[in-house]
């Protein structure tokens, strides 16, 4: 079990629990251009998990994908009328499957935006020209190649016989609808709200049913969806689409060498910020709010600012270092304008401007001692050596802690203790609910951080005590003395267990479910690679997009 | 407008009519009484943190600010100096409930037990995982829509401030782990309930038949797929009857003079600002007002902000500053458990937010009561409007005596012009099937409902609410 080597406390660590994403489907048969079931050494105890067949288009898809698949010089912005798709307790991401659903609300903005688009490719000559064969004099011959090939992009895969036909049909029928507008143009406007609105194009299906093997391969068009949403959060590109149809993608050094090319397009990099924006709740930075009288000089855009330096920091060491996990964690480099320069104390002429500098390395090492955790995490007055050490165990270790008991007792006042103490005293009463939890991981994940207060600046001395950051973490089994939070961001980078769970993230925001006991192999064999070499974020990504779960279903669908 | 929709009228704010089209088939030639023009609603309007009412605290002894000082009738001395007497010019129309108390279900968080079970009555879907819990059952507000609405049309379920604890919108569900997606602003509700105009429905409405047509034949056949799981069949259930043909706006829609308003309303519906997000929830209140006078729905939830309010500051009514966050003033310390430094004076500001949803709720009960009926009663008679909260007080954020202020009589059904107070029994349950049974809500015998909620809990109406 990937968490076996945590301590546990009874009453405190609560395991993986159900999280099964579930979703077991009955069996079909429609994966013609089924590619290997993967067979790579070493990862034959690898399989994909069940999950569902329907991946509804996130908003954030939608909009990209529309702007893709006509061209368009910049987003349409009409997904930013779709009401906001639900969240589900305790799924980190904003992708789960389970939950994007189309209701009558979002359905009438599929309509509405669907006319929209319509009227606007076909109303601009250019945009029109775009998504239009050449007109070689033939209308039907062109009408037929207009709706196999927009209809490809479309639906991410080849239309069918009955499907063009379908949409020929659609086509044809369209002038009389249309007053004012060119027959062939009304054709054109008519295909596209149709499409726009069809299931084919708001969901990315996938029906492959032909086990080969213990998996079911999935098709190769239903693999460039998967890549490209995952890598793009957009649909295939020409080359993806060429790759397909070649049935390239079958062969895992080809799949190997898209996924490159698609990461160092700068979509990528959108996707990858935005992971680490629901991995380190960048939403909570906003929430920062220094008590005036405590930290009178405290910006009043501290939650913007710390935004601004942990997406410049995410990109700079994924993107411009080849980093990972490891950089991640401990790196000292990072971006500062005047204002975070000064809560960082660092001396030097800064502007408004964000410019890339070195911090001390006896004070801060990665993300966890940078602005957005420790604000996020603080009270008005306080650092919140709680909510920090939860975060850790949670986010960065996955341990599932279960919930504190109902109606806690609130902190008393300090009265001449130091914050720690204050904490101590109220948290680890021996007999009492809370010292399990928080004597042995809460706490012990938390302490380190006192050194930075509310504002996230470095801090020696609390309520007339010096800082007390020592701590003992139990990780990986062991039992590891911590002197300071820049050496617990070393632990935790060298700690399989984080590097395993820091896979588990991406495994459940690659797949839109949580994460599945048949992850474990995958999570556990690159967590190890990654904590053994460092392995840069893109490699992990490779790894995944070739794994035997990225590259297939589960034969469970079929019973 | 045409002689049909000429027939059936309600004045509408401002005095605009709005045309009831839909009355068609049930009203006769002439003025009926309410109850028979307009079928029972429910319009639920939900507050967090509990109310500032009298108890001890680990800070002390706090007055009584929120329930009226005797039971029996509503008067203006019951509720002189409650956040209740914001409500003064409606008291004849209310029916406040104390002892209410709701199941202490196993969610290890006060407000995922209040806010998840409070349109439930269910428990959590997992037990003990606090602020990561689901509700394990269907909400009364969708179970009114889904058997009521016309043409299976979902009910309205509107939010408006920040997402945070709990996620944000977590009041209605579709079933046990299924949460409803909410209309956060106010003018897209709008929009979905009007359909489109007159002048643009003619040339749409034939495309729109063509597409609709199209997609549904794709629809089925991807629903015929049997690998599906059931899960993604449910989906596709829902995607497939969530396809609608275009409805002529005519029968519901507002004036441009209301759009504007509407419009002026509406964009504090994603802010922190209490001032704001009450502004775009009483721009909710005219949608939803609307949206029962026109039969489009007979259920709305209206959800102000998160789980736990954790961000939205609301006005000092005596200073005319926004105060700290409502969260910290239901625990009467900056911080969101009990941890921060005291706030001084916290109960009372904990009452000026009180005050505010009550003048928010009267705001609603003012709209529904401008649309007049032929026999001289009004939309507020005909339905049922609930003011209620997930909790019982802050900052204890218990699960009992959680306030339940009832607007209306549901043509009849109801009392009114009363302070009644409960046995000492679990009976939010209970309270639910009351609403929903004045909502319309019957079983197959045509008895009022005593099947919402968990079984394991009393279900039966509350024989003491009814008139």
């Amino acid at each position: 079990m990937l968490l076996a080597g945590i301590v546990a406390q009874a009453g405190c660590y609560t395991g993986l629990g159900d999280r099964n994403g579930g979703g077991g489907a009955d069996g079909g048969a429609d994966g013609s251009d089924a590619g290997d079931a993967g067979d790579d050494a070493g990862v034959a105890d690898e399989l994909p998990a069940p999950s569902t067949r329907l991946y509804r288009l996130t908003h954030a898809q939608w909009e990209n994908t529309v702007q893709d698949l006509f061209f368009l010089p910049e987003p349409t912005g009409l997904a930013q009328d779709f009401r906001t798709d639900p969240s589900v307790g305790g799924f980190v991401f904003d992708n789960n499957a389970s939950t994007l659903e189309v209701d009558q609300t979002l359905w009438q903005s599929y309509q509405r935006a669907a006319v929209g688009v319509a009227e606007q490719v076909t109303s601009d000559p250019a945009l029109l020209m775009a998504v239009l064969p050449p007109d070689a004099g033939d209308p039907a011959a062109r009408t037929q190649q207009f709706v196999q090939e927009f209809g490809l992009r479309a639906y991410r895969r080849p239309l069918d016989a009955t499907e063009l036909a379908e949409l020929v049909a659609v086509f044809e029928s369209a002038p009389p609808l249309y007053e004012g507008v060119d027959p062939f143009t009304a054709g054109v406007r008519l295909t596209i709200e149709t499409v726009l609105q069809s299931p084919h194009f708001l969901y990315r299906i996938e029906t492959s049913a032909e086990a080969a093997g213990d998996m079911i391969p999935l098709g190769q068009y239903e693999l460039a969806g998967r890549l490209s949403y995952f890598l793009w959060n957009s649909m295939p590109d020409e080359e993806l689409f060429e790759a397909a149809a070649d049935a390239a993608l079958a062969d895992v050094d080809s799949l190997v060498d898209q996924a490159s090319r698609m990461l160092a397009d700068p979509r990528a990099r959108g996707v990858v910020e935005h992971f680490h924006d629901q991995v380190f709740e960048v939403e909570r930075f906003q929430n920062a709010a220094p008590s005036p009288a405590f930290y009178p000089d405290a910006p009043a855009n501290l939650g913007d600012l710390a935004t601004e330096e942990h997406r410049r920091f995410i990109e700079d060491v994924v993107f411009e270092r080849d980093g990972g996990i490891v950089e991640l964690l401990t790196s000292n480099e990072t971006f500062v304008n005047d204002e975070v320069a000064r809560l960082y104390g660092i001396e030097g002429t800064f502007g408004a401007e964000f410019t890339k500098v070195t911090l001390d390395p006896e004070q801060r090492g990665g993300l966890l001692t940078q602005l957005g955790f420790l604000v996020a995490n603080s009270t008005t007055a306080n650092p919140d050596p709680i909510h920090r050490g939860v975060f850790v165990a949670k986010r960065l270790a996955c341990l599932n802690i279960a919930a504190p008991p109902d109606g806690v007792p609130p902190l008393p006042p300090g009265d001449g203790r130091s914050n720690r103490q204050t904490v101590e005293d109220h948290t680890e009463q021996p007999g009492s609910s809370c010292v399990g939890c928080h004597s042995t991981i809460i706490n012990p994940f938390g302490f380190p951080f006192e050194n930075y207060d509310s504002v996230g600046a470095w801090r020696v001395e609390d309520n007339g005590f010096p800082v007390d950051p020592k701590t003992t973490v139990n990780l990986d089994g062991d039992s590891m003395p911590i002197g300071s939070a820049v050496e617990l961001a070393q632990a935790l980078a060298a700690s399989p267990t984080v590097h395993s769970c820091y896979l588990e993230h991406w495994v459940e925001y690659a797949f839109g479910r949580p994460v599945a006991p048949e992850d474990e192999a995958f999570t556990t064999r690159v967590g190890e690679l990654s904590q053994a070499g460092s392995m840069p974020v893109k490699e992990l990504l490779v790894a995944l997009v070739t794994s035997n779960a990225f590259r297939n279903r589960a034969t469970e669908e079929l019973q | 407008m045409n002689k049909m929709l000429r027939r059936h009228v309600l004045k509408g704010i401002g005095g605009t009519t709005v045309a009831l089209p839909f009355l068609e088939g049930l009203a006769p030639r002439s003025a009926k009484a309410a109850g028979e023009l307009i079928p029972p609603f429910a319009i639920f309007f939900r507050q967090a943190n509990g109310v500032a009412c009298a108890q001890d605290t680990d800070l002390g002894a706090e007055p009584e600010r929120f329930w009226p000082s005797a039971e029996g009738a509503l008067t203006a001395e019951t509720v002189a100096g409650r956040a209740l007497e914001e409500l003064a010019s409606h008291l004849d129309r209310l029916l406040v409930v104390g002892g209410v108390n709701m199941q202490d279900f196993n969610y290890a968080d006060g407000h995922a037990r209040g806010a998840l079970q409070l349109l439930t009555a269910r428990g959590p879907t997992v037990e003990g995982v606090g602020g990561d819990s689901e509700a394990a059952g269907e909400s009364i507000d969708h179970r009114i829509g889904r058997e009521l609405n016309a043409d299976g049309r979902d009910s309205l379920f509107l939010f408006a401030g920040m997402d945070g604890w709990l996620g944000g919108p977590c009041l209605s569900y579709r079933d046990a782990g299924q949460r409803r997606a909410a209309i956060r602003d106010p003018r897209q509700g709008y929009m979905g309930m009007m359909g489109i105009d007159e002048a643009q429905f003619g040339s749409l409405v034939a495309r729109q038949q063509s597409v609709n047509d199209t997609v549904r034949g794709q629809m089925q056949k991807l629903m015929g797929r049997p690998q599906l799981s059931a899960a993604d069949k449910q989906r596709l259930d829902l995607h497939f009857s969530s396809i609608r043909e275009l409805e002529n706006s005519l029968s519901c829609n507002f004036t441009n003079e209301q759009m504007m308003l509407l419009d002026g309303m509406s964009p504090g519906y994603e802010s922190d600002d209490g001032d704001a997000v009450l502004e775009a929830i009483r721009a909710h209140m005219h949608v939803a007002a609307l949206a029962v006078a026109c039969g489009y729905t007979r259920s709305v939830a209206i959800q102000v902000s998160s789980g736990n309010d954790g961000s939205t500051r609301y006005r000092n009514l005596d200073s005319g500053e926004l105060m700290e966050n409502y969260h910290f003033l239901s625990h009467r310390r900056a911080s969101h458990d009990n941890e921060g430094a005291l706030i001084e004076n916290g109960d009372l500001l904990h009452h000026y937010v009180d005050r505010q949803f009550a003048q928010t709720f009267s705001y609603l009960l003012d709209r529904l009561a401008e649309y007049d009926l032929p026999d001289g009663s009004n939309l507020l008679d005909c339905g049922v409007s609930v003011w209620c909260n997930d909790n019982g007080s802050g900052p204890a954020h218990s699960s009992r005596n959680v306030p339940f202020v009832i607007a209306g009589s549901a043509a009849g059904f109801l009392r009114q012009g009363t302070y009644l107070t409960l046995p000492d029994e679990i009976n939010h349950a209970r309270m639910l099937n009351t609403i929903g049974s004045a909502a319309g809500l019957r079983l197959t015998d045509g008895s009022n409902i005593d099947d919402f909620g968990d079984p394991s809990l009393p279900r039966s109406p509350l024989a003491e609410l009814l008139a």
